[in-house]
């Protein structure tokens, strides 16, 4: 262990104070302590220099400086036998065995000095409950269930507006939460995990609080977007780490495996995020931010993961390719290695990292969130290739920034929007076109006010810059 | 993502891709939707889905942990190129998996070590082990020294440790197991070990845990110039900073 002292403890200048000369002294004793057995005699003397404690050297002591002020212990004081450690294994010599007699410095107490946390929800995802009036949010920086009611709209002045009920807590197993789905008929929640538990998780309406799910089912690692067949009683998920789709019976619960899977190099999906279907035609669409792989036919031994509908997992080596952003269409009942039937992409279509998805059958139109756009493009519903959209919403009016969730509101002809980006879920009037402003608007906290951290993992220090870098 | 690296040497930011396979450099100023300098994608890479990745700015190399083995490749390779060695093999004692798996690795350009953490078992009921090999090391190599055991606190890893040359030690976060509904670590806490550590050793310190500030903790990184640790948490979804002088 290093010492600190040598910033702190100065060999000149004038005196500070006698007090502060001594607490910086007893801290550098303590930090010798806390060296522990690694340190060697050399260092232990060099230390005591500067701590003014060797009568041999001319260097002495005339100012300390505090440490700086923090929340947790900056130096803990070990027990007397600590430093009987520390003598002894120094007496000892060459024979000690430092390693052997190691005293962990417990700091299991300190606390951060500093934290960056977003303290609002970002919206996800979005559904609404018709039979109660009710808009279901998605939150994945607070992990929660959000339910408001319909119609509710933030006024300008207010900091946020409160939900009408929350689901929320450890027992939900509600994390990262960026699909959403309501059963027409009784109002049941569906919501889908995108990242640390593999499980989606069904609410009952009633479902309120710390409460666990009515039921869930296990799911493949990284699914996204949810689309419900409700003649056919059929479910269908995006798996972003798969590149695949998986079709569950919609009542299946537990280890129940999928139906069918669409996998495969044939698929062209890569990186799948929104679904949406078109019952009428028989079609789904799936958008793509890209990256994709090939499997290798390797299968987990145990559970529904070891069925022939569960997707493969295993990369071959070297097959790693990028695509360009895309949606991809296939037929209802696919399954397996399938084409799609048609493909949107290129640069007229602007697609960018299109998420959320919605079709509009009476309009004949492919509604998409583009999430790196902050905009919603409007495609017709058999566009293919590098198709310009037909029309699109962008623009500061339009208060959208990294759009994600799109929900087409056929009973009141409207359509909702959640912004990743602002914290808000913004509703507008079917057809509406270019930079227009939303029939309403629910905001989670300040419009303005944008960490957007979200789902941390690695980190890293940029000390040209001084500046931390956080992948979201 | 699951890593990133800054190269403060050539001022570059590296992060792997598993989606499609890739390692891409950055510019270290790069900002928005900028694109990068180099890709490292293709049928000759041997990469499959890396999740990780350790940078060795001082002899110009990148390490990538795929599976059971580490590939290198020259800082600057740029395309579908072959690595320039590849550690792997029974005898590297490299393993597999996904949470407790070999996913991450530091680079000690100081003393020309590698140090791969490794996962013994899976999930909650696997435990970590901190490999230390030559830093050229290539092959079915036996590793230096092995740190390992219940003393050492290596249970379930974080995310992806770092190193801190200068006084030779390996900054883990370690996330023991998922206690609470599926969601929460709460025995999650940085442990500190020295490179020259072997077998079963407790660490030399532990920070904010166990049943400390942390949920789920996962990267770390170090300022050393303010003598702090830079710490994430999933479920917290939060960036902490620690001041530990006593570290530096």
């Amino acid at each position: 262990m290093g010492i600190s002292m040598q910033d702190r403890v100065k060999t000149s200048g004038p005196r500070r104070g006698r007090w502060t000369g001594a607490l910086g002294v007893i801290c550098a004793i303590c930090g010798l302590l806390l060296l522990g057995v690694h340190s060697t005699t050399r260092e232990l003397l060099s230390a005591g220099k500067y701590a003014g404690s060797d009568p041999t050297t001319a260097v002495r002591l005339v100012s300390a400086e505090p440490f700086a002020e923090m929340e947790g212990e900056a130096c803990l004081w070990e027990p007397a036998s600590a430093s009987a450690a520390l003598s002894s294994s120094l007496m000892q010599g060459a024979a000690a065995s430092p390693v052997a007699l190691r005293r962990t410095l417990d700091f299991s107490a300190r606390k951060p000095i500093r934290t960056i946390r977003d303290p609002y929800s970002a919206f996800s995802a979005v559904a609404i409950d018709h039979k109660n009036n009710e808009v279901i949010l998605a939150d994945e920086n607070l992990f929660q269930i959000a339910v408001y009611d319909r119609l509710a709209n933030t006024p300008a002045n207010a900091k946020m507006t409160e939900p009408k009920r929350l689901i929320a807590g450890d027992k939900t197993h509600i994390e990262f939460q960026c699909g959403v789905y309501v059963d027409p008929k009784t109002g049941d929640i569906y919501a889908v995990n995108n990242d640390t538990v593999d499980d989606m998780v069904i609410f009952s309406r009633e479902a309120k609080g710390n409460v666990p799910p009515d039921r869930s089912l296990h799911t493949p690692h990284g699914t996204f977007g949810i689309a419900v067949h409700e003649e056919r009683e059929e479910l269908f998920l995006t798996v972003q780490h798969d590149n695949a789709i998986v079709v569950y019976r919609k009542y299946a619960v537990e280890e129940e495996a999928p139906i069918r899977l669409i996998q495969g190099d044939r698929t062209l999906l890569a990186d799948p995020h929104g679904i949406a279907i078109d019952t009428t035609s028989k079609l789904i669409y799936v958008t793509n931010y890209g990256a994709t792989k090939s499997f290798e036919q390797v299968r987990p031994a145990r559970g529904s993961a070891a069925q022939p509908t569960w997707p493969l997992q295993d990369a071959a080596p070297g097959t790693g390719r990028f695509y360009p952003p895309s949606i991809n269409v296939y037929r209802l009942e696919d399954s397996g290695d399938v084409a799609p039937v048609r493909v949107i992409t290129g640069p007229k279509t602007k697609i960018n990292w299109a998420t959320g998805l919605a079709i509009d059958k009476d309009r004949n139109e492919l509604l998409v969130a583009n999430d790196m756009g902050d905009e919603i493009l409007v495609f017709n519903l058999d566009a293919s290739g590098d198709a310009a959209p037909v029309r699109m919403m962008k623009g500061p009016k339009t208060l959208l920034k990294n759009p994600t969730g799109l929900y087409l509101d056929e009973v009141n002809n409207e359509f909702w929007v959640t912004n990743f980006g602002n914290r808000t879920a913004t509703v507008y009037k079917r057809g509406a076109d270019g930079d227009t402003a939303p029939l309403r608007l629910i905001r989670s906290g300040p419009i303005d006010s944008v960490p957007m951290l979200g789902n941390p993992h690695p980190v890293a220090y940029d000390t040209k810059r001084e500046q931390i870098l956080v992948p979201n | 993502m699951h890593s990133i690296e800054y190269d403060a040497i050539h001022d570059e930011l590296l992060v792997p891709v598993p989606f499609g396979g890739a390692i891409l450099t950055f510019r270290g100023g790069a900002s928005g939707e900028e694109p990068p300098l180099r890709v490292i994608q293709g049928s000759q890479t041997r990469l499959e889905a890396p999740d990780r990745l350790g940078i060795d700015p001082v002899n110009n190399e990148i390490f990538v942990p795929e599976g059971r083995k580490v590939l290198v490749f020259p800082r600057e390779t740029n395309g579908n190129v072959a690595p320039v060695r590849a550690l792997e093999g029974p005898q590297t004692k490299l393993g597999g998996g996904f949470t407790a798996g070999v996913g991450v690795i530091g680079i000690d350009s100081i003393r020309n070590l590698l140090v791969a953490g490794s996962g013994i078992g899976q999930g909650d009921n696997g435990r970590l082990q901190l490999l230390i090999f030559d830093r050229k090391a290539s092959g079915d190599t036996k590793p230096l020294r092995n740190i390992n055991g219940p003393k050492t606190m290596l249970t379930n890893l974080g995310g992806p440790f770092t190193l801190y040359p200068p006084k030779g030690k390996i900054i883990v976060p370690i996330r023991g197991a998922v206690t609470v509904n599926k969601t929460m670590a709460v025995d999650s806490f940085v442990g500190v070990y020295d490179i020259n550590d072997d077998g079963d050793v407790a660490p030399e310190m532990i920070l904010g845990g166990p049943r400390g500030v942390f949920q789920m903790i996962r990267g770390v990184a170090v300022n050393a110039k303010h003598k702090e640790l830079i710490i994430s948490d999933k479920r917290l979804n939060a960036v902490l900073t620690f001041h530990v002088p006593e570290l530096f």
